[in-house]
C-alpha cells in the first residue's frame, strides 16, 4: 500500500512514543471497546458494527447512568456538543473551556479540567477532544491547543493556534493521524482567512498550515477573487473535524463560508476554496483536488459537514467515494481519488440555485442573494443541516441526515462599496425537520421521516443492529428502523439532544451515549437473547 | 422609517464581564449570575445551552429591543414554546431595562462600545465615545484621504478595520510606536501626535471595528418599501389573503401598529415572535382533535406532539394526553397553514408589493 510507504516511519515513531495508551494502529482499526476519534473512525460514517442493540430488542434498552456537568452551580454557557471519545473504559468530552473524563460503565467522574487562563472568545460550543498515546488534545475559545495527560487531566502544554484579537476562536475536535494533530479554526466576524494546521503531537509545533483562501500572488484560486486583499480576508473556516483515507493518505476537509459573510459585493467570483470539499496530502498539506459546494455563497452556508468516506459501487464498479449532505441543502457524492462529481441532488427542497453546472456545482441565483428589501430564501441561515454529523450505513447503503427545510428573509444592511464583517443577515423564518435516508448511488430519498415540530441540532448514528439513532425537535432520542424509517423507541431527555450519539461494547454489553444540554446519558442493553 | 435598529442584536452577542455592574451576583466559582426574578430558570433553560449569564449582564434595552433579539435567536435555532419566549423577553426587559447613558444625546444611536462583545478577547479596548469623537477629527484631517471615511482603505491606503496592528492595539499600545517611526509616508505629522491624540485616534479606529461587526449600527433593515401597493392589493385579493383578512377589518390600521420591516416579517412568518410597536404580537395556537378508537373526540390547543405521544388542553383548561397508536386519529390544525403554503409560491416581487400595500393601511 502506498500509504504504508508514506506513513510507516511516522507510524513507527508514533508506536514507540505511544507504547501505551491509544496507538495509531488502534485508531486505524478501532475495536468495539473504543471510540478513538470524533467520528469513531477516520471514515466519518458514524456506523457501528455492534448489533447487540438491534431492531428486535430495542424496547429493552435501559438507562445505565446519567452524568450532569457541574461547573459551580450555574450554567456555564455550554451544552454538550462534543462526541465523547472512549479509551480504556473512560469517556472524554468537552464544553468550551472544560474537559471531563467519566467512567463509561458507571458515569462516575474520573477528573475534570478547566482552562483557567481563558482570555475570551466565542463560547458557543466545543466539538470534543483528540487522543493519542496517553495525551489528550482540545481547543479553547481563546485560540489555544491544549494537551492534557489522560490519566489525571493535568496540563502538558498549550500552544496558540489562532489570533483572538482578529476574532478567531477555536472549537474543533482535533484529529490525530499518525504523527499529525489536525487542528481547525473558527470565527467569521471580521474577514479572516481560514486554515487547517498539522501540529506535532509531542510538542504542538506547527508542521504545516493549509490556508483555505489564497494568501499570496500565484496561489491557486486567486483568479476567483477580485483582489489578493479580498482573498486574504476571504474566510473559509475549518470548524468541523476532517476525515482520512489511509490508502490514499488524503485528508478530506470541509471549508466554511466566505467573508464578508452576507454582503458579497466586494468579493465577486467563486471565492475558492471556501465552501468546498478539499483533499489534502497528509504529509505536506498540499491540495490534491477540490470540489466547491457553493460558489460565491452569501448565506453563511459553510460546507464543513463531515465528508463521509464510502467504499461503494457505481455502475457495478467498486469506487472510493466521499459524500456530504451540505448546509446549502445539496447532497454531493464525489470520487475521492480524483474529486470528480458523481451525484448532485437536493436532500430538501431549496430555492437558491438556478441549476447545476456540468461539473456538479450548483449555480447561485443572483435574485436569491440577500437584498436591501429582502429575499425569501430556502434554506435559512441555520441551513438544511448544520454542524451535527450525518451517518452512512454500509448495510443499507443509505446516508442519513437530520435535515431541516426552512425559509427566512435575507437582507443587505451595509450598502458600502466595501462591506465588511457580515453586512447583512437573515430574519424571521419557518422550518420543518425530517430525517432523510439517501441512496448514495443516486442521491434519491429512499425514505423520509418527518418529525413533529422543527429545528434540529443533533447528529445521527447508524448501527449493524439495523438501527438509526437521532434526536427529534422535541427532546427525544429516537431509534428508527434503518431500512424503513419507522420510529421504534425513544427516550425524552428533557432537553434537545445536543451532540452526535456514539456507542461501544464493554464486558459484552453494548452501550449508547448521547448528550442533551448539560447532561450525558448512558444507555445499555441488558437483554442477552440473540438477534432474531 | 425602519425600526430602532436590528443592530441591537448586538447586545445578545455582547457580554459585559468587564463592566458588569456592582449588583451582579456571583456564584461560588466566581461566575456572574443572573438576578433572581421570575423567569430566571426559563432564561437559563432557553438561552443557557449557548450563552452564559455574562452575555446579558450589564446590558440594557427596551422590551421591543429585547424581543427583537429573541426573534433573531429563534431564527438561529433557539428552541422554546411561545410562552417560554414571552417569559424570556419579560425577564430581560424587566431586569435589563435601558440604562441612562450619561452624555448620550437621544439623537445619536448607541453603538458598539467595545468590551461587551463575546467575540474577541476579554481585554478588548473599551471605546470612550468622547475620545473617539476627538479621534475622528484627527483621522479626518490626517488619515481619511488615504484610508477612507470608514477606515476600510482606498487605493491609496490600506484597510485599518482589518489591520492586525489596529486589532492588536490597546489605547495606542501598537499605534504609538508605529506612528512615531513606522508610518510609510513619514511626513512628520503622525510622529507629532501626543499620547492623548494617539489614544483618541485608537478609540476612533476601534469604534470603526466595532461598528463593522454584526453588532454595529449598520446592522439594520434599511428599506423594504420598494413594491407597488396596487399590485400588492391585487395579489392580496387573488392569492387568497382576502379569504381570512380584510383591509377594513382585522388589518385596519395595521401599518400604524407595525413598521414596514415588521409588516413584512409578520405576514411571511406569522409565528415569528413579533417585535411590534406595542410589544409582543399575539400568535394563535395550533389546535388538535384526537379521536380515540372508541370514537370519543377531544379538541383543544395542542400542547405537545411527537412520534409517540400527543397532549392538548381543552377549552376548559383540562389537560389530556395519549400514547399514539395506529388507531388513534390525530388531526392538527395550524391557523397559519395558509401562510406557510404561500412560502413556496411567493415571488420576491409579490412580497414587496404586499408590504407596500399593507403600508397603506394606516
Amino acid at each position: 500500500m502506498k500509504w504504508i510507504r508514506a506513513v510507516a516511519p511516522a507510524l513507527l515513531m508514533a508506536a514507540l512514543l505511544a507504547a501505551q495508551g491509544l496507538t495509531s494502529e488502534k485508531i486505524l482499526h478501532p475495536t468495539p471497546d473504543i471510540w478513538p476519534t470524533y467520528n469513531g473512525d477516520y471514515s466519518g460514517r458514524r456506523f457501528s458494527k455492534l448489533d447487540k442493540i438491534n431492531t428486535s430488542n430495542i424496547q429493552s434498552l435501559s438507562l445505565a447512568w446519567v452524568y450532569r456537568i457541574n461547573s459551580g452551580g450555574d450554567r456555564v454557557g455550554g451544552a454538550i456538543k462534543s462526541t465523547p471519545l472512549l479509551v480504556n473504559g473512560v469517556l472524554y468530552f468537552t464544553i468550551p473551556d472544560h474537559v471531563w473524563a467519566v467512567d463509561a460503565r458507571t458515569g462516575k467522574e474520573v477528573w475534570q479540567f478547566t482552562w483557567q487562563r481563558s482570555r475570551g472568545g466565542i463560547h458557543l460550543g466545543n466539538r470534543g477532544v483528540g487522543i493519542y498515546g496517553n495525551w489528550l488534545y482540545f481547543e479553547t475559545p481563546d485560540c489555544n491547543l491544549v494537551s492534557l495527560n489522560i490519566k489525571d487531566g493535568t496540563e502538558r502544554w498549550h500552544k496558540q493556534v489562532c489570533d483572538l484579537d482578529r476574532l478567531y476562536y477555536a472549537s474543533v475536535a482535533p484529529i490525530v493521524i499518525g504523527n499529525h494533530v489536525l487542528v481547525g479554526v473558527s470565527g467569521d466576524d471580521l474577514d479572516i482567512p481560514g486554515y487547517l494546521d498539522s501540529r506535532d503531537p509531542e510538542t504542538g509545533d506547527l508542521q504545516w498550515r493549509w490556508y483555505t483562501v489564497p494568501q499570496k500572488q500565484g496561489d491557486p484560486g486567486l483568479n476567483t477573487w477580485p483582489s489578493l486583499d479580498a482573498a486574504k480576508h476571504g474566510g473559509g473556516m475549518t470548524w468541523v473535524p476532517s476525515t482520512y483515507d489511509p490508502d490514499l493518505n488524503l485528508v478530506y476537509v470541509g471549508t466554511g463560508n466566505p467573508q464578508p459573510v452576507i454582503a458579497g459585493k466586494a468579493r465577486e467570483g467563486d471565492n475558492l476554496f471556501t465552501e468546498s470539499i478539499v483533499a489534502l496530502h497528509l504529509d505536506t498539506g498540499k491540495m490534491a483536488w477540490y470540489f466547491q459546494c457553493s460558489p460565491h455563497d452569501t448565506h453563511d452556508w459553510d460546507a464543513v459537514q463531515t465528508p463521509i468516506l464510502i467504499d461503494g459501487e457505481i455502475d457495478g464498479k467498486p469506487r472510493k467515494l466521499v459524500a456530504q449532505a451540505s448546509r446549502n441543502g445539496y447532497f454531493f457524492v464525489l470520487d475521492r481519488v480524483t474529486g470528480k462529481n458523481i451525484v448532485t441532488s437536493q436532500f430538501v427542497k431549496t430555492n437558491w440555485a438556478k441549476g447545476v453546472k456540468p461539473n456538479g456545482e450548483p449555480i447561485p441565483d443572483p435574485a436569491k442573494m440577500p437584498q436591501i428589501d429582502g429575499a425569501l430564501v430556502s434554506p435559512n441561515q441555520g441551513g438544511a443541516v448544520n454542524w451535527p454529523p450525518s451517518s452512512f450505513d454500509p448495510q443499507t447503503g443509505l446516508f442519513y441526515v437530520n435535515a431541516t427545510r426552512a425559509y427566512s428573509e435575507y437582507y443587505i444592511f451595509d450598502t458600502d462599496e466595501k462591506p465588511e464583517g457580515w453586512g447583512g443577515n437573515d430574519r424571521g423564518g419557518w422550518a420543518e425537520s425530517m430525517l432523510q435516508a439517501l441512496d448514495y448511488k443516486t442521491g434519491k430519498i429512499c425514505w423520509s421521516h418527518k418529525w413533529e415540530g422543527a429545528g434540529i441540532r443533533s447528529g445521527v448514528l447508524s448501527t449493524a443492529g439495523g438501527l438509526v439513532f437521532a434526536g427529534d425537535p422535541v427532546n427525544n432520542l429516537v431509534a428508527l428502523n434503518a431500512k424503513t424509517g419507522d420510529p421504534l423507541w425513544h427516550a425524552n431527555l428533557g432537553e434537545a439532544m445536543s451532540n452526535g450519539p456514539m456507542t461501544y461494547e464493554l464486558d459484552g454489553a453494548q452501550y449508547l451515549v448521547a448528550g442533551a444540554g448539560d447532561t450525558l446519558y448512558g444507555f445499555v442493553m441488558n437483554a442477552t437473547e440473540p438477534r432474531q | 422609517m425602519s425600526k430602532p435598529g436590528t443592530w441591537l442584536l448586538a447586545a445578545f452577542f455582547a457580554a459585559l464581564s468587564l463592566t458588569a455592574n456592582a449588583q451582579t451576583a456571583r456564584n461560588s466559582a466566581g461566575s456572574p449570575q443572573l438576578p433572581n426574578a421570575p423567569g430566571k430558570e426559563t432564561v437559563q433553560k432557553v438561552c443557557g445551552n449557548c450563552h452564559s449569564a455574562n452575555l446579558v449582564l450589564g446590558r440594557g434595552m427596551t422590551r421591543e429591543e429585547w424581543s427583537e433579539v429573541v426573534a433573531s435567536m429563534i431564527s438561529r435555532g433557539a428552541k422554546a414554546t411561545q410562552d417560554e419566549f414571552a417569559q424570556v423577553i419579560d425577564y430581560l426587559a424587566k431586569n435589563f431595562p435601558p440604562k441612562s447613558a450619561p452624555g448620550a444625546s437621544p439623537a445619536s444611536p448607541r453603538r458598539g462600545g467595545g468590551g461587551g462583545f463575546t467575540v474577541g478577547p476579554n481585554d478588548k479596548q473599551i471605546v470612550d465615545a468622547a475620545s473617539a469623537d476627538r479621534g475622528k477629527a484627527i483621522y479626518s484631517a490626517g488619515c481619511e484621504s488615504c484610508h477612507g471615511d470608514k477606515a476600510r482603505g482606498t487605493e491609496k491606503g490600506p484597510d485599518l478595520v482589518r489591520s492586525v496592528l489596529v486589532l492588536h492595539d490597546r489605547y495606542g499600545s501598537t499605534l504609538k510606536p508605529f506612528l512615531a517611526k513606522g508610518h510609510p509616508l513619514q511626513n512628520g505629522a503622525s510622529a507629532s501626535l501626543n499620547d492623548q491624540q494617539i489614544k483618541d485616534l485608537s478609540n476612533f479606529l476601534h469604534q470603526q471595528v466595532n461598528d463593522t461587526l454584526r453588532s454595529g449600527p449598520y446592522s439594520k433593515v434599511l428599506n423594504v418599501l420598494t413594491g407597488d401597493p396596487k399590485a400588492g392589493a391585487a395579489y392580496f385579493n387573488s392569492a387568497g389573503c382576502n379569504q381570512c383578512h380584510s383591509p377594513t377589518g382585522d388589518l385596519a390600521g395595521i401599518a400604524s401598529k407595525y413598521d414596514p420591516p415588521t409588516l413584512q416579517q409578520r405576514f411571511l412568518f406569522p409565528r415569528t415572535i413579533g417585535f411590534g410597536r406595542r410589544g409582543l404580537a399575539p400568535t394563535k395556537p395550533v389546535t388538535a382533535t384526537v379521536t380515540s378508537p372508541d370514537g370519543t373526540t377531544v379538541s383543544g390547543a395542542l400542547d405537545k406532539i411527537d412520534d409517540f405521544n400527543v397532549s392538548l388542553r381543552d377549552a376548559s383548561g383540562e389537560y389530556h394526553a395519549w400514547k399514539r397508536t395506529p388507531d388513534l386519529k390525530v388531526q392538527i390544525n395550524d391557523p397559519y397553514s395558509a401562510h406557510i403554503e404561500l412560502l413556496d409560491r411567493y415571488t420576491d416581487r409579490d412580497i414587496h408589493n404586499v408590504v407596500a400595500y399593507l403600508e397603506t393601511l394606516k
